[in-house]
């Protein structure tokens, strides 16, 4: 997130592997040797290198997916360059001068200081201020609970053991294209260890983790909580990120052992492109997490940003008794394409699942869930209730459903309900008459649609999704 | 692609008739397509090997077929023994506005005007919809002049000997304002493979009745389609009553071609032993002001799978919609299957569109009720099922076919083997 700290707390570890880095950046291509390049870079071990090996050649051999309804040119996975060092300081804007204003407007509005303005739009800033310390007394804070919370590369060489357990244990290297890509080519990522019967004393956040910046391209998650743990993280952070990166290809694992309990937020609000669809980010998501006994797992996503959003964090109810949740709202406006749901894969007895989706469409957007829910023979007594609610506005753009329904267990119950409309002409009218302009008036209604998603969010993130929202659809109304 | 398939384009390029330019299009279709796979979406639960491996042949030896005979209904009899139009089944004398022949036999004008219908409502995606088009040899074209009201039901029977294999296909053409009902029906007797294929065109302000009855069970295969084209003001009321059977497919495509059209359909499933029985339902709202009521039930026993994919799309175009899909299913064993996918794609704002599904089981309450005076467990399930089917059984406009088609369902539910 800010750069500096990240670069005054990455001194104490970086030393050795990391200084090459600063100038290193990887030529157009992808080719085992580039792999290897990357492995060595981060002096992994072998079998790190032999699995992303392993995971390239099975990539070779597949098809990039074709089935979700999203438009966009074929991807050269060629011409992009596969390692870059974090930016230089003199390719970044020297002042906030040099920063689409567009984008200033955002930032103000959601209320966000000047300096961190300045780290989100990658603004060169010598000063040091006053977020390391807290940055310190978080460490130490979590330290003391034996939480382990650090970069993916870290994790590798100090906790190899755990790391190499865990990894591709949910998502395997060849589950599906852009999976495969990311575990042969990641780069890097959180590692988070709950130990046994520890409430994780803080909400965890990408934001405070430090070498986090640059990662974002094939950046790879991997949670574990053991058992009996509870742990919440938040992943993302509210403001539009003034990325010019085309393509995220990002792998989210999470591992919630006997009676542990995750919940995963994320707001996601990358650069959508512009208003003629040009430019933007293609964000091809895998996230999975898996629930052993009496286990939960909950995703919460607030999804504005991207121009092509191909997401659907999934759980897989393995133990008895286990819960998985999905809460998740997606405005799509301009030429935005967003395919995004869930999936709940019910193999325990009296598992259960909720899946709430909100989609809102505007301008010339589509929004599609997508999402499956399967009842497996072993899934005695399980529970699923879907509820996919889409609100369009404007008459340019779409709302898409396709939940797919397979059970095959007779004591097992799904249900599946979805709407779609647009803002009703009588909740505006009511609205209007009370003074409100329309533009404060849809966002107010919107607001309420998203209700039940928002309450799902932590306190913070609630706030600022909501008016992320509010911004998100301005200009969209009349 | 399948040996089948390739049998299938082979035997076809020897026909040379009134439909050459339609068979040549379906053939140039097909010989680009991919045998469908677990991969193929429309075709994902659906695995193709009964036709693969089926040993039916086209049968030519003349056979005596009669349709099943139901009570108190009169029905304008349109029958093809294995594929072939039996004319001598036909009454000699048609209520007047309606006309039955076969496409071969029709003057220039009309059937050019039928050339030029053929297939356009029956979208292309449909890989045996092709297959139909190009191996259906009598075709048979029904139409009903402006305004007229029949009240006399014709039904389309398809009847196949064991082992035979039969392509059969109408066009049936409404006028302005008229009024039918049409029953498709298909009775085979086993190891058959058969393709049904019927497009109605319904002109502005005309009314069509329709019932599909996929009855045949055992080693048939059945690939089949009813679709509809709704003009201005144009009403259908369509109910389907379907057995699975080694493959029992069939796909309807409702499209909403002229504005303040309405359509309702009603389907149900009942499935036993070790049948397969996938519905695609589709409904294209291309004009504004239409409304659409979908209900689809299923009871689905042992080892049996069902298969429902019901698909509204609503067109940029289509302001004011309404439509509405409800899907409710009914597992009755551990070993039964049910695939649902209730899918909306709107591209149009100021509509008002739902769709639900639902898997479960029998409602405990219920069966406790029922046992707790005196009716045996057994027999409580059954009544339970066939009051979930027997909903939509009421909501059919021919008393006739309701009358006739409940015990039918009844002895269904006494035979199937519940826990």
């Amino acid at each position: 997130m800010t750069e500096q700290i990240d670069k005054a707390l990455a001194r104490e570890y970086e030393a050795g592997f990391v200084s090459n880095v600063e100038s290193e950046t990887f030529m157009p291509g992808l080719d085992e040797d580039v792999i290897r390049r990357i492995s060595a870079m981060k002096n992994e071990p072998e079998w790190m290198l032999e699995w992303r090996l392993s995971a390239f050649r099975e990539w070779l051999e597949m098809d990039e997916p074709d089935w979700a309804l999203v438009d966009y040119p074929k991807i050269d996975f060629q011409s992009i360059s596969y390692y870059s060092a974090p930016k230089s300081m003199k390719d970044k804007p020297k002042s906030l001068d040099e920063v689409d204003p567009e984008l200033l407007r955002t930032y103000e509005k959601l209320g966000i200081p000047l300096i961190e303005q300045q780290m989100l739009a990658g603004v060169a800033v010598d000063a040091v201020f006053d977020s390391v310390s807290v940055v310190t007394t978080f460490r130490e804070k979590l330290e003391e609970a034996g939480v382990i919370f650090c970069s993916i590369s870290e994790a590798l060489h100090k906790y190899p053991d755990l790391v190499r357990k865990y990894i591709g244990s949910v998502v395997p290297k060849k589950d599906n294209y852009y999976a495969a890509l990311n575990c042969a080519v990641f780069t890097d990522g959180s590692f988070v260890y709950i130990p046994k019967g520890t409430r994780c004393p803080m909400e965890l956040s990408t934001y405070f983790r430090i070498n986090e910046q640059n990662t974002g391209q094939f950046e790879r998650t991997l949670i574990v909580a053991d058992e009996g743990s509870h742990v919440s993280y938040l992943e993302g952070c509210t403001a539009p990120q003034r990325d010019e990166n085309q393509l995220h290809a990002a792998v989210v694992e999470l591992v919630a052992l006997d009676n542990a309990e995750i919940k995963y937020s994320t707001v996601q609000n990358w650069y959508p492109g512009d208003e003629n669809g040009k430019g933007g980010i293609y964000n091809f998501v895998t996230k999975r997490g898996i629930c052993h006994t009496n286990a939960k797992i909950s995703w919460t996503q607030v999804e504005t940003g991207s121009s092509v959003t191909w997401k659907y964090p999934s759980c897989i109810l393995k133990g008895d008794n286990s819960v998985g949740e999905f809460y998740s709202v997606a405005l799509t406006r301009g030429r935005q394409q967003a395919d995004t749901g869930t999936k709940m894969i019910h193999l325990g007895k009296n598992t259960k699942s909720t899946i709430i989706s909100k989609g809102i469409s505007a301008g010339r957007s589509n929004n599609s869930y997508r999402g499956l829910v399967r009842m497996n023979p072993g899934a005695q007594g399980a529970r699923n209730y879907t509820q996919c609610d889409s609100l369009l506005i404007g008459d340019q753009c779409g709302a898409h459903t396709f939940p797919y329904v397979e059970s095959r267990n007779p004591s097992a119950i799904v249900e599946h309900e979805a709407t779609t409309s647009k803002v009703s002409d009588e909740q505006l009218f009511l609205c209007r008459q009370r003074g409100l302009d329309p533009e404060k008036a849809v966002s107010m209604i919107v607001n309420g649609f998203c209700k039940e998603v928002f309450k799902e969010l932590p306190m913070e993130f609630a706030v600022e999704a909501g008016k992320l929202l509010e911004i998100s659809l301005e200009g969209s109304v009349g | 692609m399948s040996e089948w398939l390739e049998s299938a384009i082979a035997r076809a390029q020897g026909i040379n008739d009134w439909l050459a330019p339609k068979r040549a299009n379906a053939l140039d279709l097909l010989a680009n397509s991919q045998w469908p796979t677990r991969k193929t979406e429309a075709w994902r639960y659906t695995p193709l090997r009964p036709v693969e491996r089926t040993q039916a042949k086209v049968l030519t030896d003349e056979v005596n077929l009669k349709p099943i005979a139901i009570a108190d209904l009169s029905a304008i009899e349109l029958v093809f023994v294995n594929g072939k139009f039996d004319p001598s089944q036909l009454a000699d004398m048609l209520p007047d506005g309606v006309s039955i022949a076969l496409g071969r036999d029709l003057d220039s004008t009309k059937q050019t005007d039928a050339l030029n219908a053929f297939s356009t409502i029956k979208p292309q995606r449909h890989l045996f919809g092709l297959v139909n088009d190009a191996l259906a040899q009598d075709v048979v074209i029904v139409t009903v002049a402006e305004g007229v009201d029949i009240a006399q039901p014709i039904r389309i029977s398809s009847l196949l000997s064991l082992g035979a294999e039969s392509h059969t296909r109408v066009q049936v053409s409404l006028g302005a304002g008229a009024r039918l009902t049409v029953i498709e029906d298909v009775q085979a007797q086993g190891d058959s493979l058969n393709t049904a294929f019927v497009e109605y065109n319904v002109a502005a302000k005309a009314h069509l009745e329709h019932y599909r009855f996929a009855l045949q069970t055992g080693t048939n295969v059945a690939i089949g389609g009813s679709h509809f084209n709704l003009h201005d003001h144009a009403k259908m009321h369509s109910s389907i009553v379907a057995f699975g059977s080694d493959l029992s497919r069939l796909d309807t495509d409702i499209i909403h071609a002229g504005e303040y059209a309405d359509a309702k359909l009603n389907a149900m499933y009942l499935l036993d032993n070790k049948e397969l029985f996938d519905l695609h339902a589709t409904v294209e709202h291309a004009m504004a002001n239409g409304t659409t009521q979908e209900n689809v039930r299923g009871i689905v026993a042992d080892r049996a799978r069902a298969v429902f994919n019901g698909r509204i799309h609503i067109h940029r175009d289509a302001q004011k919609t309404s439509a509405e899909l409800n899907n409710r299913n009914l597992l009755m064993s551990d070993k039964a299957e049910i695939n649902t996918k209730p899918e909306l794609e709107i591209y149009a704002d100021d509509v008002k569109c739902a769709h639900g599904a639902t898997v479960a089981e029998i409602d405990k309450q219920a069966l406790y009720y029922l046992e707790t005076r005196g009716i045996s467990r057994s027999k409580a399930q059954v009544m339970l099922n066939f009051g979930f089917i027997n909903e939509l059984i009421d909501l059919m406009p021919n008393a006739a076919l309701a009358e006739w088609v409940r015990p039918i369902i009844r002895e269904r539910f006494a035979q199937m083997d519940v826990e």
